[in-house]
């Protein structure tokens, strides 16, 4: 893992060592040598684990989402280009530094193989996100959405901090690897349900859970583009992976904790979608609509069928990109236009049709579209759900529609119909946002070729 | 090594290779559409060969080619289904495309993006070989949701409008609701049968199919514009004409009754689907024969015809005669698509003028559109020895004979006889008696693109019909013998329609205007379901979601709840349990005081 590890490193003395009109360039080529580098993982020989180290190991669940983070990391250092092209030189590079390091961070929150140490990078995960959102944001409600990030998801994580040292206490080891073989049932009392609490919670805040998701739209909406990106693509995963990796240790208790949880999502993705119907501000229904998506996730690892954790782990990847690549969209609209207000940027096809086609690609992989890894994701939780209880197909249809409907009423307000005249004199879209654009939609289209690469542990 | 599935996969290739060069310097080129029509033309006759092997020998194929994935026991591969179904229809959707393709020639030549309609067009066509010929639930799916796609961009072909944006988003609203049943029945077959294949579903046994059934009931009623989620279908007229005639005719709406077709051998013994499917489609059949009687849009008028016919099939299937279905599917392929390229021709010499009150006495000057409108007509109401006779006869023959729901046959035969009415209507006014329209306006026919278009769809509403039902053995026999009365009853229903719409056409000259009926104000207001559905559902839906989930919980509760009660709690606490009350000055003092004894006291200490 080191090879993928040192050289995320070293990124951190290129970008401020390079000249001045290179560092964009050098960060973002040298981003996408790592981001070939993490691909070689993808390929799993073993049925079970790459073991790098005592520290790092890679399975197949966790190199999709290595790959998903290190290719994330040239995409969102393309994107902010233009957002960060009035700072001085230092911020630019401080700015460059700090995704570096988040990147990092989640390289190893991935690959970690010892649940305490997975436990404080994942932690450590929120002092750059908070850096980026608090100090590149475009607004003061930043500090506002900064603050709710980081209350809402330590106050879930604490308590998970307890339950690893008790866990540690009665097991000897907290090595993902072992604790597997040497797991015992949990006995069904009180203070195990406080301890399966404690353990989901933090990656349900994170998710977000619905109730527990205030500090997401903010979050998203406040954030400078490159950390709505990576909050969207990466960090909720941070929450699926976590409860994919941990319900293991919690057997028996999820067959009954499960149900008021999956009743809030169940719920809370209705809710969410149809929140998304009334939206106007453009980012915010990108991110309700990553609520929403993400509930799906939550009901797939909590059924826990091997169906329902291909689904989540396709779903997982599928909405990284996809959302993503929406937010890339809603901020190239953005440097336009100067609002995020979606009636201001109507009729966009007629002024900019290359990006009509992007959008249209985009708003058509997030409703899942079959045949793309979207459409995989969601039919196979919908398949286990189904399976689960026949009568959940009647809240999935709901929200397979509201999806729809929310999607296209995105891509309708914001590209079709007459243009206003205050937009006449914009700018063309440039190559690098047309090459944004088509990095985030080959691997979607590319793994819809071959899903199994992404269906994870149970394929 | 016989030709059959090689030739098929050719025709299927032929139509990829204009996508395929849409990335090249081509697609700049004034020729594309062209381009796109021969290779569409090509595909027609290259798909005839296997056709007509099919229909000499009789063979079934699958072809199963690339193996995508095997999930735990389910495997998936790309395999197409080439049995009596697919291979009749394939070149039945293929030559329809092929004259529609060159009808928008000449339709949209002033269009600046004619390049990319095309290869719209082609892109649905191919989503649609798809789903005809796929041997797998989830390949099917893929050309199921292809279509829906693709008819939202052609119905949205013209983005400024706002009309044809709402039009677009409708069809895949209603859409989207019937996909919820085809994947609620992928949900269930994967479920009890373990497979998506179609010939290993139809060889296990299980002994309740009603779940799954009414899901692909539910999808069949989305795609196929059957009651309740009709009102699509009239909406999506604000694409442009080539879109109707193709999309809304004769291959995507006819998806849905092609899916209850492909699962027929699951229908064949259960009851409960087959009442509910022939109820579905009688009620569809009137309600949207009604409806056509007073719109005076002359694509209104085609598009809710072509409901109404759907709704037939419906029926047909209800009365478990598939095949019959099956053979109005690919009869009404033909004059439906020729009835949407008159009225195209029509309204493009009119200066887009639909409105069929403002046309009159075209016979003199569109006289070739003429005679094609009114053999599309006929063919349409079933005259006899024409297309439409073939397949409608016999459907109507097959459920006077059955021993089915007496109800559901009574609106049958009365919306077949309002079949008649509304052809004579269209015939009447636009056609016949004294020019109503601009004198102003130059009226030329003569393009061979528009004249050829037409006329092969003609000669394959004349034709088609007996060629098709002639050489093709039913999988299902229809009724064979029956008395007199119920052998006349389908003509007789047509003859009286046509004589009371005539009457009626011919006594609205000349007399004074009366206020609206209630009966007039239901079949114009569209039986009120529009109203009601679409102000009704999306303004509660929208209230509820801005109000409720929104404002109360999103805003109020769930941010109460949580950060604004901690905050607020521990500001009070902290208040109240601080002794820090903000006296600055007394805390320095105080502070000053100890300081200066603290100092004093070190000082003097020793």
């Amino acid at each position: 893992m080191l090879k993928i590890i040192i050289p995320t490193i070293m990124l951190i003395p290129l970008t401020w060592m390079s000249k001045p009109n290179m560092i964009w360039i050098n960060t973002t080529t040298y981003g996408l040598l790592i981001s070939l580098i993490s691909l070689s993982y993808l390929n799993q020989p073993n049925d079970n684990t790459l073991n790098s180290s005592l520290m790092f190991f890679s399975d197949s669940l966790s190199a999709p989402l290595l790959a998903l983070t290190t290719w994330l990391l040239p995409l969102m250092l393309m994107a902010s280009q233009h957002h960060l092209s009035k700072e001085p030189l230092t911020r630019k590079k401080l700015y460059i530094s700090m995704l570096i390091l988040l990147q990092l961070f989640l390289i190893m929150t991935f690959t970690a193989s010892e649940l305490i140490f997975f436990y404080i990078l994942f932690e450590a995960t929120l002092i750059p996100t908070l850096i980026i959102i608090t100090r590149w944001g475009n607004q003061t409600e930043r500090l506002n959405a900064g603050l709710y990030f980081l209350f809402y998801t330590l106050m879930g994580s604490l308590p998970l901090l307890v339950a690893l040292l008790y866990i540690h206490n009665f097991m000897g080891s907290l090595n993902f690897l072992m604790i597997q073989y040497w797991i015992q049932p949990l006995p069904n009392s009180w203070s195990n349900i406080f301890l399966w609490l404690a353990c989901m919670m933090a990656f349900m805040v994170k998710m977000p859970l619905y109730g527990l998701h205030l500090w997401l739209p903010k979050a998203h909406v406040e954030a400078p583009i490159a950390g709505s990106m990576v909050l969207a693509a990466v960090l909720l995963k941070l929450g699926g992976y976590g409860m994919m990796r941990i319900t293991t240790l919690l057997n028996p208790l999820t067959n009954f904790m499960a149900y008021p949880f999956m009743m809030l999502s169940l719920w809370g993705m209705i809710m969410t979608s149809s929140i998304c119907l009334r939206q106007t501000d453009l980012k915010s229904l990108i991110a309700y609509s990553s609520v929403s998506h993400m509930a799906l996730v939550i009901v797939a690892v909590l059924i826990q069928t091997p169906w329902s954790y291909m689904g989540a782990t396709a779903l997982m990847i599928a909405h990284g990109l996809t959302s993503s690549m929406l937010f890339c969209l809603a901020n190239s609209n953005y440097e336009r236009i100067h609002s995020r207000t979606m009636i201001l940027a109507r009729g966009l096809q007629t002024l900019l049709p290359l990006m009509a086609a992007w959008w249209l690609l985009a708003s058509l992989t997030n409703l899942a579209l079959p045949p793309t890894i979207n459409l995989i994701g969601e039919l196979f939780v919908v398949m286990s759900s189904f399976s689960w209880s026949n009568i959940t197909i009647i809240l999935m249809g709901i929200n397979i529609i509201i999806t729809a409907l929310y999607s296209l009423y995105m891509l309708i307000t914001t590209q079709r119909g007459k243009y206003s005249h205050h937009i006449k004199n914009i700018k063309p879209s440039f190559t690098r946002e047309n090459a944004l654009m088509t990095l985030h939609l080959l691997p979607l289209l590319l793994l819809s070729l071959n899903p199994k690469i992404i269906l994870g542990p149970i394929y | 090594m016989n030709m059959f599935s090689s030739c098929m996969i050719t025709a299927l290739v032929i139509l990829t290779l204009p996508i395929i060069t849409s990335s090249t310097k081509l697609y700049k080129n004034k020729l594309y559409p062209y381009y796109v029509k021969t290779a569409t033309s090509y595909a027609f006759m290259i798909s005839m060969i296997p056709t007509m092997m099919f229909i000499y020998s009789g063979q079934e194929t699958i072809i199963s080619n690339w193996h995508w994935m095997t999930i735990q026991t389910m495997k998936l591969s790309m395999s197409f289904k080439l049995d009596y179904f697919s291979m009749i229809f394939v070149p039945v959707a293929l030559f329809v495309t092929w004259s529609i393709m060159e009808f928008s020639m000449w339709y949209m030549h002033s269009d600046p993006y004619i390049n990319r309609f095309f290869k719209y067009l082609l892109l649905f066509l191919i989503t649609m070989m798809v789903l005809v010929t796929a041997n797998n639930m989830f390949q099917l799916f893929i050309g199921w949701e292809g279509v829906g796609i693709m008819s939202f961009l052609l119905i949205g072909w013209w983005y400024g409008r706002t009309d044809a944006n709402t039009a677009a988003l409708q069809a895949v609203l209603y859409n989207r609701i019937g996909d919820v049943g085809f994947i609620m029945a992928m949900a269930w077959f994967l479920l009890n049968l373990n497979t998506w294949d179609l010939q290993q579903i139809f060889i296990t046994t299980n002994d309740n199919f009603n779940l799954p059934l009414l899901g692909l009931l539910l999808a069949a009623t989305g795609k196929s514009a059957q009651f309740g989620l009709h009102p699509w279908l009239p909406s999506a007229m604000e694409g442009p004409t080539p879109v109707s005639a193709l999309l809304h005719s004769s291959t995507m709406v006819v998806a849905g009754v092609f899916l209850l077709i492909r699962f027929h051998p699951l229908m064949e013994h259960n009851q409960t689907i087959q009442t509910l499917t022939l109820c579905l489609g009688a009620i569809t059949t009137l309600l949207t024969a009604i409806c056509a009687l007073t719109q005076n849009d002359i694509k209104k008028i085609v598009a809710f015809s072509t409901s109404s016919q759907l709704g037939l099939m419906m029926v047909t299937i209800g009365i478990n005669q598939p095949y019959l279905a099956f053979l109005h599917i690919c009869t009404h392929a033909f004059f439906k698509a020729m009835l949407f390229m008159c009225s195209g021709s029509i309204i493009h010499s009119l200066n887009d003028e639909q409105d069929i009150r403002k046309m009159g006495g075209l016979f003199k000057v569109l006289p070739f559109t003429t005679t094609s409108l009114i053999i599309g007509s006929l063919a349409l109401t079933g005259m006899p020895f024409l297309t439409g006779f073939y397949s409608k006869d016999l459907i109507i023959e097959s459920a006077n004979t059955s021993n089915t729901n007496a109800w559901a046959l009574l609106i049958t035969l009365v919306a077949t006889s309002l079949t008649a009415a509304y052809s004579t209507r269209i015939m009447f006014f636009a056609l016949l008696g004294q020019p109503r329209f601009s004198p102003m306006i130059l009226i030329n026919e003569n393009n061979p693109l528009l004249i050829n278009s037409i006329k092969r769809l003609l000669i394959g509403s004349v034709f088609a019909g007996y060629i098709i039902s002639h050489s093709i053995t039913p999988t299902t026999i229809p009724q064979m013998t029956m008395p007199h009365y119920l052998k006349m009853t389908a003509l007789a229903v047509t003859i009286l329609g046509f004589i009371l719409a005539l009457e009626l056409n011919l006594t609205t000259q000349g007399l004074k205007f009366n206020y609206p009926s209630n009966y007039f104000k239901f079949s114009s207001l569209l039986g009120y379901y529009p109203t009601i559905m679409h102000r009704l559902t999306p303004k509660t839906s929208l209230t509820i979601s801005q109000k409720s989930a929104s404002m109360l919980l999103d805003s109020i509760w769930l941010e109460n709840i949580l950060p604004k009660s901690i905050s607020y709690f521990q500001m009070k606490s902290s208040t109240l349990i601080s002794n820090q009350k903000g006296l600055i000055k007394l805390y320095f003092l105080s502070f000053m005081l100890t300081m200066i004894l603290s100092l004093l006291i070190l000082n003097y200490h020793g």
